[in-house]
């Protein structure tokens, strides 16, 4: 077993309006050799002035990074000649840097980790010399421009912890306005060092590594070094110390050719600069410009709004979106309402305009006053998302543009009545059919009513007011039935085989029934006629449109959808994932027969206590079985006595919830057709493989050249797996899946929370890139894991590999 | 304000500058008298700006019409900026040095640059390919340096006050070879922007002049805090007045430097003379000894290779400056250009100064220095709760002859560096001044004294030129006498 040691050396450009010691703005893109002066160029006799902006910047991070902070800051000069280098020396911070100490903290995959930070010292840039032919150019716009170098201990272990440092450094500069903090403008570079040693003998050769600009080529650099390293190592070998440069092209790190001499840079103090003295109020002002930091507002975010890791980690990524987020919520917008909208149809309009939040005619007083306008029931969804693209467009207020466009819902008697009565005229029909005391052909007038009023009819008001003028029995309450195949829609046949069919009527199957309150109105809609082993993508899609268009109209009290067993925890949990914000039950339940048939698990009874608990229920997720409310996550349908009865139990019940916020708010906006060509592709790159001893590890490799992109191995709870040397060794396959971008999470066999913190093998897994999927059951990450990769596609900004990969482990973060 | 009757006539001050510096060549440039004035400000390079230095307003244009040469290694807009060195032949200064900036504003003219020791390296103004500046009282001699060329001109009165630059003595030596006053400023007393850099730590830009009103006058105008530099400082307040006015003050204390210091016979028979005119003045002089004297010349030398080993780096021939014909590639670019364009001595104290700074050494060489430097300060520091100044003389002898075999070699010359170097190591006020004329060279002695104490430095100075007038060589004409002449000598014709 290694051990790996990887240590960053990042340089931050500070957000100055001049450069460190000059005057000469400091700007990215300009023509070369345009923002220089005497200073910058250095010119004989020029003299550097500290900037004060420059070294309070360095300050303010390294206060952020919880350093040390030095009463007394000096510079020094680091000698050696380089052509872009306008003095031959750099004016750095060597012997007193302005920080000490500090440390970052860490979560990957659910791993918490403190790097500790070695130091933080302030510095100038160089210029850049571009080789073009068999010519050397040389632009100093750069030259003096202010710089942080940040040193960390060499507390890393893999790739992926680097990667994550650096994005969350990134954050903490834009929080802090110290720097843009964008990798490929150079705003943020970062040199790695990392060794490799047996476990337990401390740390081997180290090499550097450079060129690294964006964090993602950080961790692939880090990781095929590690490799690299260990290959070495395994054959007996020994590492050469050196600096190596990433290779981008062939995704490699190379010896640097030109063999680098030990540099003596010769460092003594800057005597053209007097030392700085951090006095008291200088202290105070920087603790005046200190904000409440990425990691410190993810945290309140989860404790103040319940929401999960890859929730607070879209509305915290940018200040400027976790600041609006909180804007509309001051403005009386619902928190969960504002972080839909904002991660659904906002985003979107923000991609299509190509603006960010803080420019775009949205402001947060604005999408308060759509969601309460919403709320108020004033508009239905698909209105409020046709008014959001307005304001985008028109740069106007809702309400306005909602008045111009006649676009308010009619609630009123008087709006509703002339309409309903023309619909009532054509219709006779159905209106017959209904005073007959039949349900079905509400949902047939209602669709006229909004056909009739462009789909402004609010939906609870003309239902009221259209049974009260066909006089038919009092209903209050509407319950949509959907019929999704298994036996509780089927039929026996005379052989005792269960053949799929629809739903029998549910008015027939609850007439007599004493208990149902008359006031329940059935809307009942068929879509499909399967078992639920044999659903297809299609199915899910039709299932999950159908879900978020009633949820988007709205008027419904609840939706109860008939399901069989076998596959129930699939589809519930795939439910969840997608709607677990809805503000009315949806109820999910099963039979194992036809309803009537009187056995436990009654289909009958099932649905019946189905439609209560949509009727009157809770919000959120339930799966109703039997005389159990369950939760939508970790079903298992068991044979739970001896008695020969069937149910289903809930794995690990602690912390689960059956409400929560969507995974999926842009996939549960898109049309039916592209949410199936979504899942089809899902569906056929994610396989969930259950490990047993004398699998081999290249089955794995064989899927994944089947074009298998994301797995779900089912281990044990503590992570064991075979990793040892040999073709039954898993660790080939993770190696091999790294390299390929392919994701691997893990879920228990057991009855167990998968956790990797116990054991070497289960480390090894953590570090080959594996990701605990904690309590969640196998059925219950993989829909989670296909939720994800939905919305991902869906989301469409995804096109490498890399921004796919890392979009859905950011989904499945909690 | 009407001027205009005793505005200088520029051409021909110019035709006077030209042709009475063909005898001594203090001058590597002398300005088309459009530049005299205009390089701050209205340059196009530094036009965007208001100068961000002390307003030298308070004293108003007092400076009017006062022409003034400046040391090659200043910056002024319009000018070269060579630094005695071949590396900088062809650079144009692009923009202008505070100092000048504020005597300029103060109505000074820059009429010239001149000549030095290359970047400031040497004690003859002989150490440079870029011309030959000889002593104005025998022209067989040196005129001392670095800031030779000042030096010389002030003494052969082609402009009353020049201004030079001194690391380790570069403006006192010359001024007391040739007879002229020099003061080396408290260091951060003067900005040292637009000064090219050789050891930053110890140098600043010095006065020469030949009248002691003129250069304080000057000293007064350049002075204070300058936010370009940030090493420089406020002048004290009340500093000037503190100590009343000239007539009343009792004579003070000034301490006399012994020991073995190795002069001259007739370095040797000035200092004496020095030291009875101030007994002979009311001054009580008190013996000193200076138990660091010896370990100056190794402290300054070492401190000041250092810093010149990176202060010089940036000459590589990229961004201006000398470059090599072809170049395979930009390292060969750099090397070629430092060993084709810089002299021998520059190479000499770079290479020292990269070996002091090696890393396993510094303790050994360049923080050794440092220490025995605060162990200076502070032995100074103690004198100067006995004494308000400090006698000693500035060179152990008089102008060497330029010829390098019966001349002095660049060792013995570094050595004798040990009176001057003191000031520079402490960061102290000292002000060379003549003491007499010997065997037909002049004979410089200097007063040092604590920081801030130039205005009592020149009390005494002044007091001392009535023993010891300032004198011209015989050879030597100012302008009104060269103007009646060159008048005569046309109208006669
Ligand atoms: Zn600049």
């Amino acid at each position: 077993m290694y051990q790996s040691f990887i240590g960053l050396e990042i340089h931050v450009q500070l957000q100055t309006k001049t450069k460190v010691f000059c005057d000469c703005p400091v700007t990215f893109g300009d023509e070369p050799n345009t923002r220089v002066c005497p200073v910058c160029m250095g010119y004989p006799g020029v003299l550097p002035a500290l900037n004060g902006e420059a070294i309070t910047l360095g300050y303010l991070l390294a206060r952020a990074l919880n350093c040390r902070l030095s009463p007394v800051s000096s510079f020094d000069r680091k000698n050696y000649f380089y052509p872009d280098l306008p003095k031959n020396y750099q004016i750095t911070q060597y012997y007193q840097p302005l920080g000490r100490d500090g440390f970052i903290d860490l979560e990957f995959r659910k791993k918490k980790k403190r790097v500790r930070i070695h130091q933080v010292h302030l510095e100038e840039d160089a210029g850049k010399m571009i080789h073009a032919g068999d010519m050397s150019l040389l632009d100093y716009n750069r030259a003096g421009t202010p710089l942080l170098e940040i040193v960390t201990e060499p507390d890393l272990e893999i790739g992926e912890e680097a990667e994550l440092l650096l994005q969350e450094l990134r954050r903490i500069v834009q929080y802090l306005q110290v720097s843009d903090g964008n990798m490929e403008e150079g705003s943020l570079r970062c040199d790695a060092n990392v060794s490799v040693n047996h476990r337990g003998e401390g740390l081997g050769q180290k090499v550097e590594i450079k060129n690294l600009n964006s964090s993602r080529f950080v961790r692939k650099a880090l990781t095929w070094e590690i490799a690299r390293h260990q290959e070495i190592l395994d054959r007996g070998g020994t590492v050469t110390q050196e600096t190596r440069l990433w290779n981008e092209n062939r995704d490699q790190t190379e010896s640097m050719r030109s063999k680098e001499r030990a540099h003596d840079y010769r460092y003594f103090p800057e005597p053209d600069l007097p030392p700085f003295r951090a006095d008291q109020p200088f202290l105070e002002g920087l603790e005046e410009r200190l904000v409440e930091l990425p990691a410190a507002r993810r945290a309140r975010f989860r404790e103040q709004w319940g929401f999960s890791a890859s929730q607070v980690d879209f509305l915290c990524d940018q200040k400027s979106t976790a600041d609006f987020f909180e804007a509309v919520v001051a403005a009386g917008g619902a928190p969960d309402q504002a972080l839909f909208w904002l991660a659904g149809d906002v985003r979107k309009l923000l991609k299509r305009s190509g603006g960010d939040l803080l420019t775009s005619p949205l402001t947060p007083q604005r999408l308060a006053e759509l969601l309460d306008l919403l709320a108020r029931g004033r508009i239905h969804g698909k209105i409020a998302k046709q008014t959001l693209e307005q304001v985008f467009l028109e740069d106007r207020d809702p309400s306005a543009i909602i008045h111009e466009r006649g676009w308010k819902q009619l609630s009123s008697r008087e709006e509703l009545l002339p309409v309903l009565e023309r619909v009532l005229e054509e219709n006779p029909l159905p209106v017959e059919e209904l005073r007959q005391g039949a349900t079905r052909p509400l949902g047939f007038l209602m669709g006229k009513v909004m056909k009739a009023t462009g789909g402004r009819a609010e939906p609870a008001a003309a239902r009221t007011l259209l049974q009260e003028l066909i006089e038919a029995p009092r209903r209050v309450s509407s319950v949509q039935v959907l019929s999704f195949g298994g036996a509780i829609a089927g039929t026996r046949r005379e052989d005792g085989m269960i053949e799929p069919g629809d739903l029998v009527s549910l008015a027939e199957l609850f007439q007599a029934d004493p208990e149902l309150p008359d006031s329940i109105l059935f809307e009942e809609l068929r879509l499909g006629r399967f078992l639920s082993e044999e659903i297809t993508p299609a199915d899910w899609a039709t299932l999950l449109v159908r879900i978020a268009g009633t949820l988007d109209q709205g008027g419904v009290q609840g939706i109860v959808i008939a399901h069989g067993t076998d596959t129930l925890a699939y589809t519930a949990s795939l439910v969840h994932w997608f709607f677990a914000d809805t503000p009315v039950p949806i109820v999910l339940t099963a039979g194992e027969g036809p309803p009537g048939e009187g056995s436990r698990g009654e289909s009958g009874e099932n649905l019946r206590r189905a439609v209560l608990c949509a009727a009157s229920g809770s919000a959120g997720i339930h799966v109703v079985y039997g005389d159990t409310d369950f939760l939508p996550l970790n079903l298992k349908f068991e044979r739970v006595d001896s008695g020969g009865g069937n149910s289903f139990r809930t794995w690990n019940p602690e912390e689960l919830l059956r409400s929560g916020s969507s995974l999926a708010p842009v996939a549960r906006g898109v049309e039916q057709e592209e949410l199936t060509r979504c899942l089809e592709e899902v569906l056929g790159q994610t396989c969930i493989v259950r490990v047993y001893p004398g699998m081999r590890g290249d089955i794995l490799v064989t899927l994944m050249e089947a074009g298998i992109r994301c797995f779900v191995l089912e281990i044990f709870d503590r992570g064991t797996a075979s990793l040892r040397e040999g073709p039954f060794s898993l660790r080939n396959a993770l190696i091999q899946g790294r390299e390929r971008g392919v994701l691997f999470f893990c879920t228990s066999q057991q009855e167990g929370v998968v956790d990797f913190s116990g054991y070497v093998t289960a480390h090894a897994l953590w570090r080959e890139g594996a990701v605990p999927m904690g309590r969640l059951t196998t059925e219950s990450a993989f829909t989670r894991l296909v939720t994800a990769q939905v919305e991902v596609l869906c989301e469409g900004e995804a096109r490498s590999r890399d921004a796919w990969r890392e979009r859905v482990l950011a989904l499945m973060e909690d | 304000m009407n001027n205009k009757t005793k505005a200088l006539p520029r051409e021909r001050y110019r035709s006077f500058l030209e042709h009475q510096d063909r005898a001594i060549g203090s001058f590597l440039e002398i300005g088309a008298p459009g530049v005299w004035d205009c390089a701050p400000g209205n340059g196009s390079a530094s036009g965007d700006d208001p100068p961000r230095g002390e307003c030298s307003g308070e004293n108003g244009p007092h400076l009017t019409d006062l022409p003034l040469a400046v040391k090659d290694n200043i910056a002024v807009e319009g000018y070269h900026l060579t630094c005695g060195s071949p590396m900088l032949q062809s650079l144009k200064a692009p923009y202008t040095a505070t100092a000048v900036e504020k005597l300029v504003e103060a109505g000074a003219l820059v009429v010239g640059k001149t000549n030095m020791d290359e970047f400031g390296m040497g004690s003859s103004t002989s150490n440079t390919p870029l011309g030959t500046t000889v002593n104005p009282w025998d022209h067989s001699r040196v005129a001392g340096g670095s800031s030779g060329g000042s030096a010389a001109a002030v003494a052969h009165q082609l402009v009353p006050v020049a201004l030079g630059s001194d690391t380790g003595g570069s403006v006192r030596q010359p001024a007391a070879f040739c007879g002229v006053y020099g003061l080396k400023p408290t260091y951060g007393a003067v900005s040292r922007f637009g000064l090219t850099a050789y050891a930053s730590s110890l140098e600043t830009i010095g006065i020469l002049g030949s009248r002691l009103d003129e250069l304080e006058a000057v000293f007064r105008v350049i002075r204070g805090e300058d936010a370009r530099d940030q090493t420089s400082r406020a002048w004290p307040r009340g500093d000037d007045e503190g100590e009343g006015s000239r007539d009343d003050a009792p004579p003070g204390t000034i301490g006399v430097l012994q020991g073995e210091l190795g002069l001259s016979p007739g370095m040797e028979k000035s200092y004496r003379a020095t030291q009875e005119a101030l007994t002979d003045l009311g001054y009580r002089l008190e013996p000193v000894t200076l138990t660091t004297l010896d370990y100056t010349v190794p402290a300054y030398y070492t401190i000041a290779a250092a810093e010149a080993s990176a202060n010089l780096a940036r000459y590589n021939g990229i961004r201006y400056g000398h470059r090599p014909v072809f170049a395979e590639n930009p390292g060969e670019l750099m090397s070629s250009a430092r060993s084709e364009a810089l002299g021998e001595e520059v190479k000499l104290r770079i290479l020292l100064g990269t070996f002091v700074l090696r890393s396993g050494f510094q303790d050994q060489f360049y923080l050794r220095a440092q220490k025995i430097r605060t162990l200076i300060a502070g032995e100074l520091d103690r004198v100067y709760q006995g004494v308000q100044a400090l006698l000693m003389p500035v060179f152990p002898c008089q102008a060497f002859l330029r010829d390098q075999e019966e001349g002095m070699d660049s060792f013995r010359q570094k050595v004798a560096d040990r009176f001057t170097c003191t000031a520079n190591l402490a960061g102290l006020p000292a002000l060379a001044f003549p003491a007499g004329v010997q065997d037909g060279l002049p004979a410089g002695m200097q007063l040092m004294g604590p920081a801030f104490s130039e205005e009592r430095l020149c009390r005494v100075a002044r007091d001392l030129s009535a023993v010891f007038p300032l004198q011209f060589p015989g050879t030597s004409r100012s302008f009104s006498e060269w103007r009646q002449g060159s008048d005569a000598a046309r109208g006669g014709s």
